[in-house]
């Protein structure tokens, strides 16, 4: 079993009102932003493979040493990346007034196209990291302990979302499998979007419109209406 | 109680017009297309094949599927040569609508298209749109510099998924009872042709292109494109003020200004017919902004026919009715309505140029001092509708003509709808020019 060394320091990591970090811990998660920052850029540049850890080190100003000491690999580095995306995703939509009282069609596809709209600088990165996760044993795999922290956070995120429509009636009370429905989904639609070859891939826009209004519908009346 | 139900009545009767109106537009099609490629004897047999019944589970299946399919059997009805009039009542019927866009997506797409947010391009924008359009859909904005504007958004990706429809419509099962005697070419040409409207820019073009030219009209009001606003899916345009009909005669406009407004839009048709020589040729009342100072707006410029000379002259014979005492101009309009082929004396030709006759003198009436036209009048809007049928059933050679036909209609049922009365013969005279024959 691998450990989650990390997540064993910080003291109550899965709550949602974090606790107040020390200076250390400040800094700390500082340099991590840093030279993820810098990593992207350079994987964007000379992609995945073609980026080295001295590369990052130099840019990020550290030594290459020390950069062992914030991620083991660039697996690791993807990991930090997708906790970044689900926190920010978490934050910007409880800022977000007027969606919280849009449709449930609308809430997902604003919260889906702001997943995209996250990844999309860095589309060649998250290409390959797709591909890596399909690997049984890669960090990245949805099986992996490592990768669960996020995608737990991100499965409740999304729970939250469809119990607030279930409490409004919208539709009716769907248990934990709502939010897998939808992470799945989620991970089609990036699929699509990655191979989708349409003027500002477009296409995507679409499917996740057509898709969000049937799926909701269908839900709503508990079945399909032939 | 009266007036609402003679209101509906004019909107029914004015709703049946305007889907033989939408049947007989852009028929362009079938005298590019059609004609090397199928026979009359043969066209005959095809249509004979056909019966009311197929047409309207076809229309039916394409309705079903809604979304841009629906293009495809609004541009099919467009094929007058190869499809019969019972296919082509069914097919026009069907309107092509684009899903609705919520804010987030309609944002989503902005960005898609533009490469920035509209709040980040606009001073203001109103997330929630004004109206829909054909392939998205309508927005209130200001510029930066304070402009008041409606920007058009086009739906993601219909272009591909028109792109799709066809091919589909190429492949599927109930398509082949459509394809079986629709030539590969006229699919294609279809599809062209709809692709065209998916691009802003040549709106653009038309806009501009009508806006210079209908300037010596005063009382005409077009918007002004913003091009450093717009792109092929984003038209940014000014906001033309105005009222829609109904809103119009809400305010229960006295007769005087409905008579005004309908004599500016008669002025209207015959400057671009004669001067102009391009159409607006979308007749939708939607497209018309009426205003209680008799100005009046127009706006949607997707669908312009820029005319031949040939088709401009025709329409101009009608009018005049030379052709009545002249035997080379009575053939050139018998030529031009039936195609080059047609006997000039064949019985039926001769039937369907009395009724052409017959309702130009109801129009246009050539006594002296003839009295205003009522075209508020249900019996002169019948014998419109009795004509626009006659000439449907009839093979057209000229697509302009077809144009023709359809944008005079749409006037007709405006005027019917205003209950205008209006001098129509001298109208007529300040613009249509005298022809000879030549
Ligand atoms: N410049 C404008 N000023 C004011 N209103 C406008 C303007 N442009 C469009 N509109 C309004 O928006 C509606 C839809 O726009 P428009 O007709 O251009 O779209 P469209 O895609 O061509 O739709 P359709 O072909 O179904 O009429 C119009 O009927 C009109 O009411």
């Amino acid at each position: 079993m691998k450990e989650k060394p990390r997540s064993r320091k910080e003291p109550k990591p899965r709550t949602n009102k974090a606790p107040k970090p020390g200076k250390r811990d400040e800094n700390k998660e500082r340099t991590k932003e840093r030279i993820l920052d810098v990593a992207m850029k350079l994987f964007q540049k000379h992609g995945l493979d073609g980026t080295t850890t001295k590369q990052i080190s130099r840019q990020a100003g550290i030594a290459e040493g020390t950069l062992f000491n914030y991620f083991k690999t660039k697996e690791d580095l993807a990991l930090f990346f997708f906790q970044k995306e689900t926190d920010s995703l978490i934050e910007w939509f409880r800022g977000e007034k007027d969606l919280q009282r849009a449709p449930l069609a609308e809430k997902l596809f604003a919260i889906i196209h702001r997943q995209l709209e996250y990844l999309e600088p860095c589309e060649d990165f998250i290409g390959a990291v797709f591909f890596r996760s399909l690997q049984p044993r890669s960090k990245l795999s949805p099986l992996s302990l490592e990768s669960q922290e996020f995608r737990i956070k991100y499965l409740k995120f999304i729970k939250e979302v469809l119990s607030e429509a279930e409490e409004e009636k919208e539709i009716p009370p769907l248990g934990d499998l709502g939010a897998y429905a939808v992470g799945l989904f989620y991970i089609g639609i990036v699929t699509h979007w990655l191979h989708d070859p349409s003027n500002g891939k477009q296409k995507t826009l679409a499917i996740l419109d057509r898709c969000l209004q049937m799926g909701t519908r269908f839900v709503k009346k508990e079945g399909w209406e032939w | 109680m009266g007036v609402v139900n003679n209101k509906n009545k004019s909107f029914a009767r004015g709703a049946r017009l305007a889907q033989l109106g939408a049947g007989l537009a852009g028929s362009y099609l079938a005298y590019q297309l059609q004609r090397p490629f199928l026979s009359d004897e043969k066209q005959k047999s095809r249509r004979q094949s056909l019966n009311n019944k197929q047409a309207t589970s076809v229309r039916e299946e394409l309705q079903n599927l809604r979304g841009p399919i629906m293009k495809v059997g609004q541009a099919l009805s467009m094929q007058t040569h190869a499809l019969g009039p019972e296919w082509i009542e069914q097919l026009s019927a069907l309107q092509m609508q684009a899903p609705p866009m919520h804010p987030s997506l309609m944002r989503a797409q902005f960005k898609s298209a533009f490469g920035k947010y509209p709040e980040e391009v606009y001073r203001s924008f109103e997330p929630k749109p004004f109206a829909a359009a054909s392939l998205g859909q309508v927005h209130w904005a200001v510029t930066p510099g304070g402009d008041e504007v409606v920007v058009k958004i086009q739906y993601p990706a219909i272009r591909e998924a028109i792109e799709s429809d066809f091919t589909l419509l190429k492949t599927a099962g109930f398509a082949a009872r459509l394809t079986g005697f629709l030539k590969d070419s006229i699919v294609q040409e279809a599809q062209r042709g709809i692709l065209e409207e998916t691009d802003y820019l040549l709106e653009a073009k038309n806009i501009e292109y009508f806006q210079k030219a209908l300037q010596p009209l005063d009382f005409m009001r077009t918007p002004k494109v913003y091009r450093s606003l717009s792109n092929g899916q984003v038209l940014t345009m000014s906001r033309v003020p105005g009222m829609r009909l109904d809103e119009f005669l809400a305010t229960k406009p006295s007769q005087e200004l409905r008579n005004r407004v309908g004599a500016s839009l008669m002025r209207l048709f015959f400057f671009q017919l004669f001067h102009v020589k391009a159409l607006h040729a979308d007749p939708h009342p939607g497209n018309y902004l009426f205003n209680l100072d008799g100005t009046i707006g127009l706006v949607d410029f997707g669908c312009v026919k820029y005319l031949k000379p040939e088709a401009i002259r025709c329409y101009g014979l009608f009018w005049s009715r030379e052709w009545l005492h002249d035997d080379d101009l009575y053939a050139e309009v018998v030529h031009t309505v039936f195609g080059r082929k047609a006997a000039v004396k064949d019985a039926h030709v001769r039937r369907v140029m009395k009724e052409i006759a017959g309702f130009y003198d109801k129009f246009h009436p050539l006594t002296p001092n003839p009295p205003l036209l009522d075209v508020g009048d249900p019996k002169f809007m019948d014998s419109l509708t009795e004509l626009a049928r006659t000439l449907i059933k009839n093979k057209f050679l000229s697509a302009d003509f077809l144009f023709l036909s359809r944008t005079e209609s749409g006037m007709c049922n405006l005027l019917h709808i205003l209950k205008a009365q209006l001098p129509s013969t001298k109208i007529a005279r300040e613009y249509i020019p005298v022809i000879t024959n030549k």
